[in-house]
């Protein structure tokens, strides 16, 4: 399908023969700036760029057309007719979203003209679309609902009911997300342009003409994609709507709240509905710095793990070595015992899931105690600068400066499941604007093509020394970007890797001062708070620590097994899911999960932000700062904050950025972390991701493998596999 | 005058009193006429309180409101105190309405953190 406007064809031609083919609204910006036309929209002048669509023009001067297959990250169809207009001294309506307007022109949005054209376009679709909407999950929140009550006709002419009925098609089977009832598709295309533009998934497409026109994949297939969840929102009526979400709840029953996702290191904003104290859905919120209005599979559909394998009451293992439940008190008593017979012999590990918040009230307390053994359970390289550089650990060019790049070393990362949605930003920069992608480490499937330079890490050392041909490339790009996988710098040689990259990352020579090339990509949404804070990454203090108490908090990757301790060891462990650190531990501390607390977490550009309160935690469970601050009183080493406003001052006190929400903080002194870098030698080992195929995207952490919606997306994943091979 | 000041000086219709000095009375004459009916109530009642508990109480229920300073507040607690009077003499009142004022069955709510956290409440 051609799809692009008229200026886009005119400023197509100086372009390259990629971009040709794929059309652009971002083109416009790279031509020169042209002067700016007048139009006038209602009356209402407005000086417009050319090449302006009547629509865009239209929402400058707060004129909203009424649209259904328009939308403004994707391609423009201009299918659906809703969006005629009239145009003074033209015979024709205008379809105002694929139509630029010219000088002088004068559109009339609500003019006798533009609403029969409305009324007649409402009027085709209605005879076509099911008169079902009380069962209809999209039933007040649906635009075809919302807008034909508002442009449609008050009467219909539609009388053939008893006689051929209504146009009815097959539902398709599309996966465990997504539920169809394809006879309410209107034909909109969204859907298909969303999986061919931003997904990379080009599985969906229309067959047929006319009446007989379907949206499905063409061969039965399922619509596995990391983002595929979003094709839920794009769609204007109620043909796409989510399987786990069906017949459950009404838009107008559920009560919003605004939080954060914390199942990636991205921080991606979100919208939890809940009602009578359960996580209904979970939708994105629009945030352009990180995940536009996009989200990905797991984060929106993991919810359904919150509510499973949960810890609700406070447990000690007693001595048939079973746990047990037992109240705060008994739980609090035991725990602060065990506390104060270990003194100093005492440290914790952070998992992924651990709030600011928690992060520095366990400091707080374990300092007090005398003990530094403060670990996060995922590894950095502590050599040279280590942590002490904030600039060696954030992904510094911000997730929305990789869409302004030229040139992209991945350096063992699997951006498309580690963070799905920088991926998708780098997707758009290739599409859109001759972004080149290189890749060491394994052969995994972006969705776009890119270089692939082998695995070995030693093609980091050779393109440092120049003898590599990708050198060239990135000396003379002129916003070149070195994108390194956490995974990659767990390996033992970690800091070489890491060292180099750095060292590579100053050869390049970016146009501008404030870019920055070096970049790392965390797996967690607790990682960077914790190294702000003063964690040390890594767990090699408490393996030989020696130590008498090791508080798991939320730790449940496995980095600690009952082996690495010693036999009188007792472990504590505070979180919300029973899951592989809840087995080691000989007392159990319920916290409350990401919807359940206000809390603060920082994601892998550094921004920090904080989700809010949605449902309240169940049974028994607390905030997990507040378990701390208890426990600091019953150990005897009372901490000096009782409330948020108070815990939020100590943090300020740590780290002023913490506390800085929605504001991303810049780092700096990349040469000085490069010089103090100490270059080892790399192993040959060939450098490896865990996440390599979507099987093993959908379960990474505590609340995603209790998810059973998770489970049957690993299962729809392998079934797809097979059905490949 | 300016508007500020006429708001200020604005004459309000009184309940009962002209002046502190009436409502100090009656507030006297109020807690005259519970202190003689405390030993008819200790009788009547047959509550487990001697009679200088129940005058610990009553001092407590007047000195609850010591701060008032509003004429019209404390004419209108006098109305209600001496509905309760009425109440209590003319033994509308049982037992249970009296044991009431000594709050026995209320627990205390947490204060400190410590047992806000333990009570489960913010």
């Amino acid at each position: 399908m051609l799809r692009f406007t008229v200026s886009k064809v005119l400023n197509g031609a100086k372009n390259g023969p990629k971009t040709l083919t794929v059309l652009t609204r971002w083109q416009s910006d790279q031509a020169k700036k042209p002067e700016k036309i007048e139009v006038f929209i209602d009356d209402k002048s407005v000086m417009v760029e050319p090449g302006t669509t009547v629509l865009q023009a239209a929402a400058l001067v707060g004129v909203e057309i009424p649209r259904f297959c328009y939308h403004e990250r994707l391609a423009v169809a201009g299918n659906c007719r809703m969006c005629l207009v009239e145009v003074e001294k033209s015979p024709k309506p205008v379809a105002a979203c694929a139509m630029p307007v010219m000088k002088g022109w004068r559109v009339k949005t609500d003019s006798e003209m533009t609403r029969k054209a409305r009324e007649g376009v409402m009027e085709f679709l209605l005879v076509n679309h099911p008169l079902d909407c009380p069962i209809c999950d999209q039933g007040g929140e649906c635009d075809l609902q919302d807008q034909s009550m508002a442009f449609g006709s008050d009467r219909s002419r539609f009388v053939d009911n008893d006689f051929s009925g209504k146009r009815a098609v097959e539902d398709k089977d599309i996966g465990p997300l997504i539920k169809t009832t394809m006879t309410r598709c209107i034909h909109c295309t969204r859907c298909i342009r969303f999986a061919s533009e931003v997904a990379g998934v080009d599985d969906l497409g229309t067959t047929g003409r006319g009446s007989d026109m379907q949206v499905g994949t063409y061969i039965e297939k399922l619509f596995l994609s990391e983002l595929s969840g979003n094709i839920i929102d794009l769609c204007p009526v109620g043909a796409l709507t989510s399987k786990p979400y069906s017949f459950t709840a009404r838009p107008w029953e559920i009560r919003k709240v605004d939080s954060i996702d914390v199942l990636d290191a991205v921080g991606s904003n979100i919208v939890v509905s809940t009602r009578t104290g359960e996580v209904l859905r979970i939708m994105p919120r629009i945030n352009e710095e990180i995940n536009e209005e996009w989200l990905s599979d797991k984060s929106r559909f993991a919810y359904d793990g919150l509510k499973r394998q949960r810890l609700v009451t406070p447990m000690l293992r007693d001595s048939s070595g079973e746990l047990k439940p037992v109240d705060w008190e008994a739980a609090l008593l035991t725990v602060g015992k065990q506390i104060k017979n270990a003194g100093d012999k005492i440290g914790a590990v952070a998992g992924g899931f651990a709030d600011a918040e928690l992060l520095i009230s366990v400091k707080d307390l374990l300092n007090r105690l005398g003990s530094e053994n403060l670990c996060t359970e995922h590894v950095f390289p502590m050599d040279g600068s280590g942590t002490d550089l904030r600039s060696s650990y954030l992904l510094n060019n911000k997730i929305a400066g990789a869409e302004e790049a030229d040139l992209v070393l991945l350096v063992g990362t699997n951006p498309r499941l580690e963070a799905p949605l920088l991926n998708s930003r780098l997707r758009k920069a290739y599409i859109h604007k001759e972004l080149e992608v290189a890749m060491i480490g394994p052969e995994v499937d972006l969705r776009y093509e890119y270089e692939h330079l082998g695995a070995d890490p030693n093609v980091l050392k050779n393109i440092a020394s120049g003898s590599h041909a990708f050198a060239k490339k990135l000396k003379s790009a002129k916003r070149p970007l070195i994108i390194v996988g956490s995974d990659t710098l767990e390996r033992p040689d970690g800091a070489a890797i890491l060292a180099s990259v750095q060292a590579l990352a100053s050869s390049a020579s970016p146009q501008e001062k404030s870019w920055k090339v070096l970049n790392v990509l965390h797996k967690v949404a607790s990682q960077v708070a914790a190294l702000d804070i003063g964690y040390t990454p890594g767990v090699e203090k408490i393996r030989n620590g020696n130590l008498k108490v090791v508080f798991l908090l939320g730790a449940d990757e496995g980095a600690i097994t009952k082996e690495d301790l010693p036999k009188d060891c007792f472990v504590i462990y505070q979180g919300h899911h029973g899951d592989r650190g809840a087995l080691l531990a000989d007392a159990v501390l319920p916290g409350a999960a990401y919807t359940e607390k206000q809390a603060t977490y920082v994601n892998t550009e550094g921004r920090a932000q904080q989700t809010l309160v949605a449902v309240t935690p169940p049974g028994r469970a607390r905030e997990d700062w507040k378990i701390v601050r208890a426990l600091s009183e019953v150990v005897g080493e009372k901490l000096p904050y009782d409330n948020l406003d108070e815990i939020r001052d100590r943090l300020e006190q740590v780290a002023p950025h913490l506390t800085r929400y929605g504001r991303a903080e810049n780092a700096n002194y990349f040469k000085q972390a490069a010089a103090l870098a100490k270059s080892a030698n790399l192993d040959s080992t060939p450098l490896d991701v865990k996440i390599k195929e979507l099987k093993d995207f959908y379960m990474t952490d505590s609340i995603s493998r209790a998810s059973p919606t998770m489970a049957k997306c690993v299962q729809a994943a392998l079934k797809q596999k097979e059905a490949k091979c | 005058m300016s508007q500020a000041a006429k708001t200020a000086a604005r004459q309000v219709k009184p309940i009962l009193s002209l002046n502190k000095e009436e409502a100090r009375k009656r507030v006297l004459n109020l807690y005259k006429a519970w202190h003689r009916q405390l030993p008819y109530i200790v009788k009547q009642y047959d509550i487990p309180k001697n009679i200088p508990q129940c005058r610990e109480k009553l001092r407590e229920e007047f000195t609850k409101y010591n701060n008032i300073q509003d004429v019209r507040v404390v004419d209108m607690l006098i109305i209600k105190g001496q509905m309760e009077l009425k109440e209590v003499v003319e033994v509308w009142k049982q037992k249970g309405h009296i044991m009431t004022y000594f709050k026995e069955s209320q627990e205390p709510k947490p204060k400190d953190f410590i047992s806000k956290f333990l009570a489960g409440v913010n």
